[in-house]
């Protein structure tokens, strides 16, 4: 009796998860590295740069700050790439599996009576929700190394005018990954909490769309610069990336990931997932 | 020692009903029937089995251990057919089925999956979305049986199915509480039950107000008859010697009556008239729950009372 009551970690309910998400991953990751090597071939020629800024310029100044603002102005290669890392398409493309995840595999599974079917196996339901999670985390990281690859791809693609380090993109893309696993872990929390698809679904849409505006507009209008410190944006925006891994930020995303995480996990142990 | 046991279980919404102090035990091998109309608590009662519900006070254990919510508590060992069967619908039948199977562990379930989809006529390649709803029907009954389990909690099982395929399920529990598995089967059809159950609990707004053998349930309840005579004009009054038997509805040319115990003194008294047309209506459940309740010798019998 004792063997038939050991629960074990049911990896199979974990591959299956990542065979389900794995076309709708590919397709975002796709995406994304495309649009590193389009960024790449609009901004390795001079003559294209000049007009892209130019063009920015005529922009109203919210555009260019969502594209990463004065740091573009310098003209620099380096700056311009991260161009693709910050473009609002790109963390679009992130929100749509951070958000789309964990609610499809929490929320919509048991909205639509799925999961009632996974939890009569023997599996725990702690078990379930830390393979959404691993789905969810191991997915937006994955992401953000695509991204990187793609950077990698364009510097062999095109010639630049000046030598671009790749490490500083693979330090980008790793604290991008880690602050784009925060917001999974906070969608996993809202998906946890939330009976309706639609509710899980617009309160991590919402969390996430105010966090952006909040540093857009703090960086745009500097009358609002107390406001970004507010928003989880703010622990990798501002950190100076340039010089190196910005080790105290990425633990304090770090935790407050663990924290959501964590928070969701309990939310969903203790909760009626069934009424 | 019972295989299942749910003691003083009860399980509340917030303010919303759910079960109210819900006490049943059932033996190895035994099928015990749960009855109850829609909303009387059944769901609830078997989601707290499942350890898919977190009681409000009380406890359930299954093959002697208390479940726990969440816990998965002897899960390889339980079947589980819930009301309503929602499986990925893009998927195949065969794979869904897999994959659910053979989460914790279970293994050699292919062979035992393509003898039930034989004995079923089912064909599991197809996606589930593509399939009418008995057969989805179907497809939950293999989900339920496919691992042999010890324990099996089947809530409607044999909803959506037709009349053939619905003996076949009925000859699927019975055989697998011939070799010794424990059966609860949730419904609201007490002709099912009857025809399989040993004994049946019934469960009224949450509470359970009778476990009983599923003979003397039957026995209790009324049998109808209604009556077209020949003479469209024809009332006729029912004799004072005719005692158990009452008049349902009554207009002229037709008469139905409800009556209990034998039907013959009912018969001999239509067969004084030109009977042109006879049917035997269905009680509804909770029809049979207000006459069955009526009877004082049903509130006498004690609850989890002997098979």
């Amino acid at each position: 009796m004792s063997a038939s009551a050991r629960v074990r970690f049911p990896f199979r309910l974990l591959r299956f998860w990542f065979v389900r998400i794995a076309p709708a991953w590919l397709g975002i990751a796709l995406l994304i590295f495309v649009m590193q090597i389009a960024v790449a071939a609009i901004i390795h020629d001079n003559h294209n740069v000049r007009t892209f800024l130019a063009f920015l310029n005529l922009l109203p100044s919210i555009v260019k700050s969502a594209l990463g603002g004065d740091l573009l102005d310098s003209g620099s290669m380096t700056a311009l790439l991260t161009i693709g890392y910050q473009h609002p398409f790109v963390l679009f493309l992130h929100m749509l599996y951070a958000v789309g995840v964990p609610a499809g595999l929490l929320t919509a599974e048991v909205q639509k009576g799925t999961m009632e079917l996974i939890l009569s196996r023997p599996v725990a339901k702690t078990h379930v929700y830390l393979c959404a999670a691993i789905v969810t985390l191991v997915g937006l990281f994955g992401l953000d190394l695509v991204m990187f690859a793609g950077t990698a791809a364009s510097v062999r693609l095109y010639q630049f005018s000046e030598p671009i380090d790749l490490y500083l993109f693979f330090r980008i893309a790793t604290t991008a990954g880690l602050l784009a696993a925060t917001f999974g872990a906070f969608a996993l929390l809202f998906a946890a909490t939330f009976r309706r698809l639609y509710c899980a679904v617009g309160v991590s849409v919402a969390f996430l769309t105010i966090n952006y505006f909040i540093v857009i507009v703090a960086q745009w209008w500097p009358a609002m610069q107390f406001l970004r410190r507010a928003t989880l944006f703010y622990l990798i925006y501002y950190s100076n990336l340039w010089l190196g891994w910005p080790v105290r930020n990425m633990a304090i995303l770090a935790a407050i990931a663990l924290a959501a995480a964590a928070l969701g996990a309990l939310v969903w142990r203790r909760r009626d997932l069934f009424v | 020692m019972p295989t299942l046991e749910v003691e003083s279980l009860t399980k509340r919404y917030g303010s919303a009903r759910g079960v109210e102090d819900v006490t049943f035990a059932i033996e190895p091998g035994e099928i015990f029937g749960y009855l109850g109309p829609n909303g009387s608590g059944k769901t609830t009662t078997i989601r707290c089995i499942m350890g898919l519900l977190r009681p409000t006070s009380g406890q359930v254990r299954v093959l002697g251990r208390r479940v726990v919510a969440g816990r998965a508590t002897e899960h390889t060992r339980l079947g589980y057919l819930p009301g309503e069967f929602h499986i990925w619908p893009g998927i195949r039948a065969a794979r869904s089925l897999n994959v659910l199977g053979r989460l914790g562990g279970g293994r050699r379930i292919a062979e035992r999956r393509r003898q039930l989809a034989e004995r079923f006529d089912l064909d599991l390649r197809r996606r589930v979305g593509d399939l009418s709803k008995g057969n989805r029907q179907k497809v939950a009954l293999i989900y339920a049986f496919q691992h042999e389990p010890d324990v099996l909690v089947l809530d409607e099982p044999t909803a959506g199915l037709d009349p053939l395929m619905r003996q076949t399920a009925l000859e699927l529990i019975r055989e697998s509480a011939e070799r010794g598995a424990t059966v609860l089967l949730s419904s609201h059809d007490l002709g099912e039950l009857s025809a399989v159950c040993g004994r049946a609990g019934i469960l009224r707004e949450g509470r359970l107000i009778e476990v009983a053998p599923i003979s003397q349930i039957v026995q209790s309840s009324e049998h109808r008859l209604a009556v077209w005579f020949a003479d469209g004009h024809l009332a006729p009054r029912l004799p004072a010697e005719l005692t158990g038997v009452r008049v349902v509805r009554q207009k002229p040319g037709m008469l139905e009556v409800a009556y209990q115990g034998p039907a013959d003194p009912v018969l001999k008294w239509l067969g004084r008239f030109a009977v042109e047309r006879i049917a035997t209506p269905q009680m509804s459940l909770e029809d049979a729950f207000i006459q069955y309740y009526r009877q004082p010798s049903a509130a006498s019998v004690p609850r989890g009372g002997d098979a």
